[in-house]
């Protein structure tokens, strides 16, 4: 009876071995579940809240009204203390929740929040925000939450931001070798760059 | 099979010229309207190597010091090459006329003898006319610079950010984030400030506008105290390095220049090595002096 259910363990555990090496074989560019670490902010933003839908309690804010710099910039940029406190010194009914007294004791002390980058890429990538949100936002006119989300996923209804996406090279590739179109109302397509140069500084 | 008849049939399958593999360059079949091109004046050209310094500074050049200056290892993009007539006899200089200055660089060839022979692809041709070095890529056979008949091509024999006193505090704080600091073991070459023209393109697409010259300079370019250097798109009939190529009669197509030697046409413009057939993109402008005839 022993050997019978050694057997079956072993038989079990090679199984599930050779299951497990096959799934590793050939991993899928995008996983749903290809997510980044969680990492912890001076201030948990809640981007829901902000971004979010109405009918889930947001403010629906455009992604550009904070990360001024995505449209015209490489990079998107993280709004300064000013911006928050543009807003939220006229919005009382939020003034004693804990994260908003702590965004005041930052401006009373004049001091910029250490927030932590979500999205790193490594120093020999060059990626440009402009290039993207003109093409899908201003040419395509597509909704500025697909356009931001193609990368960053659905922030909207994240509190603080977490990486959704690979973000790796072959990533990268597996839409710029597809064909998308110019412009909303053209019938003419084109890909992305795919000179190594584009992007590699 | 015997050595020499190894020999004899050798040159059946020896690759001569990428010219002769991939055929004679289609310039009707440019794959992008920018063809980035550079024309320097030489009998502007004071020596000064404000080009050079200002290389340094922004493409992240590790100062590698006299020693190893010595051995070779110098990483200037850009060197001022030094010519002097050669009278008295052997070994013997006279300075006359003073020594003749030659800025060198990568002349970013369009049939570049660098990228047929990189055994990774780490070099290659972008569509914008540029020979591309892709650092992550390079292993560091070290062929290209081997196959580089300007000897443009350095290599990075030493971890200079972390090991050697490439750039002491503060030099360390001016390092430029538009480019990369490399690591050892990878070649790396004047990329015509990749970063600058990347730029501008980028600009110029967001207006909807072709490129202008006013959207670019190269760093060499802006140092430079006489204006010997012009940096522009070829293929743009009104930028200033387009001028000067057609009023020299310098075409990028051409190994041999058909020049029209009518009295009193004092064509000064050339590309150096043009007869080895790598199509160029620097074109040098020098008076011929009596004392070089």
């Amino acid at each position: 009876m022993q050997h019978i259910l050694r057997l079956f363990i072993l038989l079990v555990g090679l199984f599930a071995g050779t299951g497990s090496y096959a799934a590793d074989a050939a991993p899928k560019l995008t996983t749903p579940d290809d997510l980044g670490p969680q990492i912890e902010q001076p201030i948990e933003f809640p981007h829901f809240r902000h971004a979010g839908d109405a009918k889930d309690g947001g403010m629906q804010i455009n992604c550009m009204y904070c990360h001024t710099y995505a449209r015209r910039s490489m990079v998107a940029g993280i709004p300064p203390v000013q911006k928050c406190i543009g807003c939220h010194q006229s919005i009382e009914s939020v003034r004693d929740k804990p994260r908003i007294q702590k965004l005041f004791e930052y401006w009373d002390a004049k001091k910029p929040i250490p927030w932590k980058k979500v999205h790193d890429l490594p120093d020999f990538v060059r990626f440009n925000h402009e290039r993207h949100i003109q093409r899908f936002y201003f040419q395509q006119d597509r909704p500025y939450q697909e356009v931001c989300g193609y990368c960053h996923g659905n922030v909207k209804a994240m509190t603080v931001a977490q990486r959704q996406k690979p973000l790796t090279m072959g990533w990268c590739a597996s839409c710029h070798q597809k064909d998308h179109p110019v412009s909303a109302n053209s019938t003419e397509t084109g890909h992305g760059p795919n000179d190594c140069f584009t992007c590699h500084k | 099979m015997s050595v020499s008849n190894l020999l004899e049939n050798w040159s059946k399958f020896r690759h001569t010229h990428p010219v002769d593999d991939k055929g004679h360059p289609d310039w009707e079949a440019y794959p992008s309207d920018i063809k980035w091109a550079m024309s320097i004046d030489l009998d502007a050209c004071t020596g000064c190597n404000a080009c050079s310094v200002a290389c340094y500074a922004e493409n992240n050049l590790p100062v590698v010091g006299k020693e190893k200056y010595s051995h070779g290892q110098a990483m200037h993009w850009m060197r001022i090459e030094r010519y002097w007539d050669e009278t008295a006899g052997v070994g013997e200089f006279s300075a006359d006329q003073g020594a003749r200055f030659l800025p060198m660089m990568c002349q970013q060839c369009e049939a570049a003898p660098c990228e047929t022979v990189c055994p990774v692809g780490a070099t290659n041709h972008t569509e914008d006319g540029l020979n591309s070095q892709i650092y992550n890529r390079c292993i560091g056979s070290r062929y290209c610079s081997a196959n580089c008949p300007y000897k443009v091509r350095y290599f990075n024999w030493y971890n200079y950010p972390e090991q050697e006193n490439a750039w002491p505090s503060p030099l360390n704080q001016q390092l430029n984030p538009d480019l990369t600091v490399r690591t050892k073991g990878v070649m790396e070459k004047c990329t015509f400030c990749k970063q600058r023209t990347y730029t501008a393109r980028n600009n110029a697409k967001t207006e909807g506008r072709p490129v202008q010259d006013s959207d670019v300079q190269t760093a060499c370019q802006e140092a430079c105290p006489v204006g010997a250097i012009t940096f522009g798109n070829l293929f743009n009939p009104e930028s200033q390095v387009a001028k000067q190529w057609q009023s020299q009669q310098v075409e990028l197509t051409k190994e041999v220049q058909d020049k029209d030697e009518k009295e009193g046409n004092r064509l000064r413009g050339y590309r150096i090595l043009e007869e080895l057939r790598p199509y160029p993109s620097v074109m040098y402008l020098e008076r011929v002096r009596e004392s070089a005839v």
